[in-house]
């Protein structure tokens, strides 16, 4: 049963990586537009993701449920080490929620959506860098387990965990990984005229995230991380980041060629190998503290726990993805079925 | 301020706040899918505009009360890392399939907002119902996950350790079924009300007269049906808590001696030093009768208990009194809104109009009161005679500033969503309706 808890962790990390990373690229793409292009994109992005908008952030509170349920001790270090960025997330994620509805269902359309706008596109880009971060800190070693923070100060145990270098730089990637995601998904949504911008936007979006990878692995070397050089040394991870680099070469003949799904498939592909070359580099050892790697699996709950979980988990498999899946399709979101 | 107050008023600021939108968006689906049912069969023009613009509200009030609920699942674990430490997996069970039954709300909502002429329109109104069915179901499995904290279950404590962890039995702790009914009853109870006393307000303006009578009598044909049967629910809750809880019931009641045929209070002024209830009104031996049903029965008072496992006294008790008190008129205003269905004429009176304008936001004051007698009646102890409070709390120090940031985010916020709502019945006002 532990593997099907595991299957389903990893399946809503995914989940939440692509439908709200894409959700929180958009925002990022739309502020980095231009004054016109901003309503067209804000419009666009209203079309295509009002409808699965709400089911795209569930997927972080199903994340957050198997943490606490079946790695107990593992999520009772993240949220004492990492309070403070993830108190910061959850304003990003409340702030861009109710800007987000407010701005399409405000009766008066007025001043206000500047208001509604401008909180938008920051949370967008906000919450995702600490999403980044948050997630750098997890793995960048500064963590100091609860058993020892009596012997450290305030800004070593709460601050030093998150803001460095490191995080900083994983927060960069992941925010573009947020907007390469949501750019290529816009192309195929957009009128002739406005392909072009979202193909810049895609590509631009590519530079970056190859660019801030490569320094975060270059800088993560250079100062010796254990994630980086336990990276670096794992062939699974080194090839899934090979064969994500070599997926651009169809990805950009299809962008081109203007196949929408494939494109949008190539794309999504490409983030799940990151993550996935991610996830092996270590498993299970996901949580790298001051004092040692600490692995998901240890401090796990116990076997009953485990079981009950695992049957709820697949039940709501069950009612959920069969659901979800015919809304995506109700929506267009899915053009492969149309055919 | 200790770290210790400042997580538990930031806890009970951001419950508080969650409550009042989360249970809007569980039940306001319900008015929407009447009025959409209405409109379907009369085709009349009225019932859908009104279901457009209540679909608007549930997905203001969705939102809102998605987002604060998922910084409550953070919060849980930011502020009591302990507690979660080891409730986490007993608990998971209702939490994991609280999560699946959002899911399919936000799904259904999703098919609901932007299904209008695009799905059929059979299927379209059924999305509306998963939507309440899924909001009422998730609204019961997070009771639930706190009934256990009061009536801790499905597991043996040996030694300081959770051993033999049952997660069905947890689930199915003894107090889910009381607190679960009277939670839905009282969320039914406080939005039919609340919002039937907004359109009651527009009709005392004479504005759009018509279609605000119609949404009226939806909402408060479901708040009070609901306030009608709550007091069998307190009753099932009163025993079932006099059973479990007994030192939450002495402080509810005040009742610091134990006695046989012991007194109801009602009202009064609670001296936690001297330990005495001034100003009282004292009903002979009903307290006995309604916790144990048997005029002679003792009711075990606080005295009986350490004292360091006592409740707030005066806050449980005046919150207690509170709920109770504005029930009552919760209920005598359902009398008065069934009785108007014969006596048309009272609906011709300004002051029938009056009297529910001022009942709206009781239901709400009620239902946060008797969350208070919950909540605080529970303490010391955050998993009754397990572990407490104070043990559970974050070590990071600083707990006051995030108490204030969130009173002023939460506070921001809902003032904004008070003013859209009054901006989306300004514009509906301003809508022509044929019928």
């Amino acid at each position: 049963m532990i593997y099907v808890v595991l299957f389903f962790l990893a399946f809503s990390l995914f989940l939440y990586v692509l439908l709200g990373g894409a959700d929180f690229g958009a925002g990022i793409v739309e502020l980095f537009s231009s004054k016109e292009n901003q309503q067209i994109t804000k419009k666009t992005i209203y079309r295509v993701m009002g409808p699965i908008w709400e089911a795209n952030h569930i997927w972080i509170i199903i994340v957050m449920v198997i943490l606490w349920v079946a790695f107990p001790v593992y999520f009772n270090i993240i949220m004492i080490s990492l309070h403070i960025p993830l108190t910061l997330i959850l304003i990003g994620i409340t702030l861009r929620g109710v800007s987000f509805i407010f701005r399409h269902y405000d009766a008066v359309i007025d001043e206000s959506q500047k208001i509604y706008n401008g909180l938008f596109r920051f949370s967008s880009v906000f919450t995702p860098l600490l999403l980044g971060m948050t997630f750098g800190g997890i793995i960048s070693g500064s963590i100091i387990p609860p058993e020892a923070i009596h012997q450290y100060g305030f800004g070593e145990v709460y601050i030093d965990s998150w803001l460095n270098s490191f995080s900083f730089l994983t927060g960069i990637f992941f925010s573009a990984l947020c907007a390469f995601l949501s750019a290529t998904l816009l192309i195929g949504e957009a009128d002739e005229a406005h392909e072009k911008i979202y193909r810049r936007k895609s590509a631009i979006a590519t530079i970056v995230v190859v660019l801030s990878g490569s320094i975060l692995i270059l800088y993560g070397y250079v100062n010796n991380y254990v994630f980086i050089k336990d990276f670096i040394q794992n062939p699974f991870s080194v090839s899934l980041i090979g064969a994500s680099a070599l997926t651009l070469i169809p990805l950009w003949i299809h962008i081109k060629k203007g196949h929408k799904i494939l494109s949008r498939f190539y794309a999504g592909l490409q983030v799940v190998m990151i993550i996935a070359a991610a996830m092996i580099a270590h498993f299970p050892y996901v949580l790298i503290t001051k004092q040692g790697e600490l692995s998901l699996l240890e401090g796990i709950a116990p076997d009953s726990v485990i079981r009950v979980l695992g049957i709820s988990l697949i039940v709501g498999g069950l009612v959920i993805l069969p659901g979800l899946f015919h809304l995506l399709k109700s929506f267009k979101m899915i053009k492969v079925l149309e055919s | 301020m200790e770290n210790l107050d400042a997580a538990r008023l930031q806890m009970a600021f951001t419950l508080a706040f969650h409550i009042i939108f989360a249970c809007i968006g569980m039940v306001m689906p319900f008015f929407m899918v009447v009025s959409h049912y209405k409109w379907l069969k009369t085709r009349n023009q009225i019932y859908l505009t009104l279901t457009k613009s209540w679909q608007k509200g549930v997905a203001i009030f969705f939102v809102t009360g998605a987002v604060s609920g998922t910084a409550l699942s953070f919060e849980l674990g930011l502020l009591w890392p302990e507690f979660m430490k080891h409730a986490g997996p007993i608990i998971g069970m209702p939490f994991s399939l609280e999560g699946a039954a959002f899911f399919v709300e936000a799904i259904a909502l999703g098919f609901y907002l932007y299904g209008w002429n695009k799905l059929n329109e059979r299927f379209h109104w059924i999305t509306g119902i998963i939507i309440g069915i899924s909001g009422v179901a998730s609204g019961i499995l997070v009771v639930s996950a706190n009934g256990w904290m009061n009536a801790p279950s499905g597991f043996d404590y040996i030694n300081g350790e959770f051993l033999n962890i049952d997660p069905v039995k947890a689930f199915l702790n003894p107090a889910w079924f009381s607190q679960a009914l009277h939670m839905v009853l009282a969320a039914f109870t406080a939005t039919g009300f609340a919002v039937g006393g907004i359109h009651a307000y527009q009709i005392y303006k004479n504005r759009n007269v018509e279609l605000h009578k119609k949404a009226f009598r939806i909402a408060v044909t479901f708040g009070a049906i609901a306030a009608l049967l709550q007091p069998i629910s307190g009753d099932i809750s009163a025993k079932d808590i006099a059973q479990r809880q007994p030192v939450k019931l002495a402080a509810m009641e005040a009742h610091y001696n134990t006695e046989k045929g012991a007194p109801l209070y009602i009202g009064g002024i609670v001296n936690e030093e001297t330990q005495e209830v001034k100003y009282k009104i004292a009903i002979p031996k009903a307290l006995s009768f309604l916790s144990f049903g048997d005029f002679d029965a003792e009711v075990k008072g606080l005295n009986d208990f350490p004292k360091d496992t006592h409740p707030p006294v005066a806050i449980t008790h005046y919150a207690f009194q509170t709920m109770v008190g504005l029930g009552t008129l919760l209920v005598i205003a359902s009398l008065i809104f069934f009785i108007s269905y014969k006596r048309k004429k009272w609906t011709a009176k300004n002051k029938y109009w009056l009297l529910f304008i001022i009942m709206a936001p009781l239901g709400f004051f009620a239902l946060e009161a008797g969350w208070v007698v919950t909540e605080v009646g529970r303490q010391p102890w955050i998993i009754y005679n397990i572990m407490k409070t104070k043990d559970a709390v974050t070590p990071m120090p600083g707990m006051v500033y995030s108490f204030y940031m969130y009173v002023i985010l939460y506070t921001i916020l809902a003032v904004v969503v008070t003013w859209l709502m009054q901006r989306q019945i300004k514009v509906l006002n301003k809508t022509p309706i044929e019928s």
